[in-house]
């Protein structure tokens, strides 16, 4: 890998072969059985095909979706109706259309037809879901289930009902499972290391910061949905071609259920953890169905039959891994991510020496100087509370402009609407002179405006370079030279000895900064800062000054800087706006502010004011 | 309290069997019995499962409700069986009174009088009472209710209640409408629960109301007009439904505020 990297070629070379290798030990260590071990162990490699699809969409969103074995069932009838020979077909399924039910496409064929149906049904059911919230989503994926369940049951002359298709041709080897989940392991890898699946998990770690940085939510969760029910069908038909039988309870709640708890287990947001819980749980599973038939433990304790049992002992453990290991037993780690590899001496990134040269900003006398951000009488109430009166403001290129006055005073609520957070009740933003008034936050975004926030909103799971490149990805800039970007916009703010560090791990300062950097990766033209000081020590807040400084040099964009720590503000900003009250109170140099008596008055109080006065 | 419990279902579930064990009883006092259940069951969630997980974020809640669900299904099925069970409903609910020349069963009046109990009486209870304004306030914003001096285990331990005898109460309206129980009977019902509020909007009761009247409506609707070619998919028509709310009102037709980001 040229220039930077996310992670060194040894740690991502780990994290790709852990997962694997462990699936092909469960294949030879299936080949090697009896042949009903080998069904057992091939029917375990398609649900682990299954969880990886669950993986991708649950574990890099962190939206859970209910919904996936859907894809599941779709996949495994389509392959079926596709497979069954002409003559079992016209018993079974006598209202398929002849053209379908007279095909007897090889399993290959029709799982791959089984695949690419499921995907295009998930983009397509996935299409109004993903524009719900993160907690509806759960819900509408669960009433999707619902209704293919409902259909596979009741569309007798189709799927053949509540009694389902037998005599489906059973094709499906440990092998070639083992083969389709190795595949399934580098697909979901590929896409967690993705541009788009950057995006995906900076949405999971913070939604808003995710969407200050030009992310679309929806769009980057759609992707994934869709993805992930081309996985579930393909496990999906796998099985059915292992089993021979299928009807519409094969992969409904119960199998969500288990389904989901092999992620949970694992830990969703890793690929390893998706790998390890579907083995680690599907051998509890086995233990637990011998004990359902029946079972002396140790010659001492006889357990009669109690079928159900197994269900209930992946519900305890389902629930114990919530209560007391909520990321799972791989941590959400990749194998070249776990603490005791890193230990062997692993380099963590493929950062290059110092800075890499490459000026993520635009150079001075760039054209872009002549455009300007301006606000025009924004007036806003929040049910009755008028937040914002008539205020207008006006951002250059190059500029710094300070915003200050009391608390309440509705700075972050203009920087809120200015950003596209918030809408105006009336009143315009025009950027470069077009008007801009209801944009998203993504677009504005990819428009040039940056921002950051009071709380810093880090990705906790992300390191510090993922954290600031996925800023890059925001606005559509590739994978490999977003890292390049980010690198060199860390390095410029000292945060490169700091790189391959979570964003979680990073003090408050570091965090702080760490969303400035974020920011800047997305090119800002214009930057909003959200008291970059605040929790700041004064060494720090000598550094941030010059940080700032050179930002505005360097990357030529205009700062509009909230900041209630004055000596930053007179130090940096030529020209400052007064905010009271939601109105403008007054503009001027640092000088003419300092001067003001309104300005004093609304810091301080008039009884202040009265009491120096006397 | 801002969280979505899976398991109220399996609530709803086995208050129902509480009637079916305690059929030998007078048959109030089996309703009692099934009403004790349902808080008691409710009470031991909160306090084995939810609890825990109380500051978790609500995806994890809701996984958590979901093992929960699972666990409580699964040992009815080991306990008593995984196939149904009749249970002897009393005879004057299955008579019926004829009004104006309609007849209509008895049970139906029960229902509509005890559902409309049930909406006055929470209504009454959450925008009336102290425990409501604190049920509210902790729901709102939980660490800053429990600063204000809100006894928050104990608030929440009573919404946990509250939810218990209304699946109570539930149970055994439908125990006495089929007449038995299912370790499954708990998943429709709640099904229904949630996407009424989905459609109506989260933390809106008035909400939820309407997206159950809605689903409702639409499911006798199409019970009476559908072809019979698509009888049988009536349910999945149903839970399509909200899918086409959600195309155009992605926040539920009142647009509660959980759930969305705040800035």
């Amino acid at each position: 890998m040229s220039g930077a990297g996310f992670r060194s070629r040894s740690s991502a070379a780990v994290s790709l072969l852990v997962p694997l290798a462990l699936v092909a030990i469960v294949t030879l260590v299936g080949a090697s059985g009896t042949p009903s071990f080998q069904g057992t162990v091939t029917l375990i490699l398609c649900n682990l095909i299954v969880v990886l699809g669950l993986q991708v969409f649950v574990g890099n969103s962190g939206v859970y979706s209910f919904g996936q074995l859907g894809f599941a069932t779709a996949g495994a009838y389509i392959t079926a109706l596709l497979t069954l020979p002409p003559a079992f077909a016209l018993l079974q399924t006598p209202g398929l259309p002849p053209l379908i039910a007279d095909a007897q496409l090889g399993p290959l064929l029709a799982t791959l037809i089984a695949a690419a149906i499921a995907g295009l049904l998930a983009v397509v059911v996935g299409l109004p879901l993903m524009r719900t919230s993160t907690l509806a989503i759960p819900i509408s994926t669960f009433a999707f289930l619902v209704v293919v369940y409902n259909v596979a049951a009741n569309w007798d002359r189709v799927t053949g009902g509540s009694s389902g298709l037998v005599s489906i041709p059973t094709t499906t080897s440990v092998e070639s499972a083992g083969l389709w989940a190795a595949a399934a392991v580098v697909l979901a890898i590929a896409f967690k290391w993705s541009a788009s699946g950057y995006r995906l998990q900076a949405t999971r770690e913070d939604e808003v910061a995710a969407r200050s940085i030009g992310i679309g939510v929806m769009r980057e969760r759609l992707i994934a949905f869709g993805i992930s029910g081309v996985l579930c069908g393909i496990g999906g038909a796998l099985a059915v071609h292992q089993s021979g039988v299928l009807n519409p309870t094969t992969f409904y709640f119960g199998a969500t259920v288990t389904t989901l708890t092999m992620l949970v287990v694992g830990g969703a947001r890793s690929v390893l953890g998706a790998v390890v819980g579907a083995i680690a749980i599907a051998t509890v599973n086995e233990m637990l169905r011998g004990l359902e038939n029946g079972a002396d433990l140790f010659g001492a304790v006889s357990v009669g039959p109690a079928p159900g049992l197994a269900a209930i002992g992946l519900g305890l453990i389902l629930l114990a891994t919530m209560i007391a290991m909520p990321h799972g037993l791989s941590g959400g780690r990749e194998a070249g991510e776990l603490p005791w590899i890193r230990r062997l001496g692993l380099p963590a990134t493929a950062l290059p020496p110092g800075t890499s040269g490459v000026v993520a900003g635009r150079t001075t006398g760039d054209p872009v100087e002549k455009g300007v951000l301006r606000a025009e009488g924004i007036t806003l109430a929040f049910s009755g509370l008028r937040v914002l009166r008539d205020l207008d403001l006006e951002l250059a290129p190059g500029e710094a402009l300070g915003l200050i006055g009391p608390n309440g005073a509705g700075k972050t609520t203009l920087v809120n609407v200015l950003s596209g957070f918030q809408a105006p009740d009336s009143g315009a933003v025009t950027l470069d002179g077009v008007d801009v008034t209801g944009r998203t936050p993504t677009r504005l975004a990819r428009d040039g405006l940056g921002r950051t926030f009071q709380a810093s909103l880090p990705f906790p799971h992300l390191t510090a370079l993922e954290s600031v490149a996925v800023g890059a990805m925001g606005i559509g800039v590739g994978r490999r030279r977003a890292a390049t970007v980010a690198a060199d916009v860390l390095s410029r703010l000292n945060l490169l000895g700091q790189a391959a560090l979570p964003a979680g791990s990073l003090t408050p300062a570091g965090q702080r900064l760490l969303g400035v950097a974020r920011a800047l990766a997305t090119h800002p033209r214009y930057l909003l800062l959200d008291e970059p000081a605040a929790g700041l020590n004064e060494v720090e807040c000598g550094e941030l000054v010059q940080i700032l400084r050179d930002v505005i040099e360097d990357f030529g964009c205009g700062i509009l800087l909230i900041e209630h720590e004055m000596s930053i503000v007179m130090e940096l900003c030529p020209r400052i706006q007064v905010l009271d009250d939601g109105a403008t109170l007054c503009e001027g140099t640092p000088e003419e502010v300092q001067a003001d008596p309104a300005v004093v008055e609304a810091y301080l109080g008039s009884a202040f004011l009265a009491a120096a006065d006397a | 309290m801002g969280m979505m419990n899976f398991a109220h279902g399996e609530f709803i579930m086995l208050a129902a069997y509480a009637l079916y064990v305690f059929a030998g009883l007078p048959f109030p006092a089996a309703v009692a019995s099934a009403l004790l259940t349902g808080i008691a069951i409710a009470l031991l969630a909160e306090r084995v499962a939810f609890r825990p997980v109380r500051s978790a974020d609500l995806s994890t809640q809701l996984v958590t409700s979901l093992a929960v669900a699972a666990i409580l299904q699964n040992v009815v099925m080991v306990a008593v069986d995984a196939r149904g069970q009749s249970v002897a409903t009393p005879a004057s609910l299955s008579e019926s009174t004829t009004i104006g020349g309609i007849s209509v069963p008895n049970l139906e009046f029960v229902t509509l009088g005890l559902t409309a109990i049930v909406l006055a009486g929470l209504g009454w209870l959450l925008y009336r009472t102290r425990t409501g304004l604190a049920m509210r306030a902790a729901a709102e914003n939980f660490d800053m209710a429990r600063l204000l001096g809100v006894r928050a285990d104990r608030v929440i331990a009573i919404s946990f209640a509250i939810s218990g005898a209304l699946a109570a109460a539930v149970g055994v309206l439908i125990v006495m409408q089929t007449g038995q129980v299912t370790p499954t009977m708990g998943l429709t019902p709640v099904l229904i629960g949630f996407v009424a509020v989905v459609i109506g909007g989260f933390g809106r009761m008035f909400g939820a109301v309407i997206g159950g009247l809605l689903l409702g409506a639409l499911s006798s609707l199409l019970g009476a007009y559908l072809p019979d070619g698509l009888a049988p998919f009536r349910d999945a028509i149903v839970f399509t439904f909200p899918v086409l709310i959600l195309i155009f009102r992605p926040h539920g037709l009142l647009g509660g505020e959980i759930g969305k980001a705040r800035v």
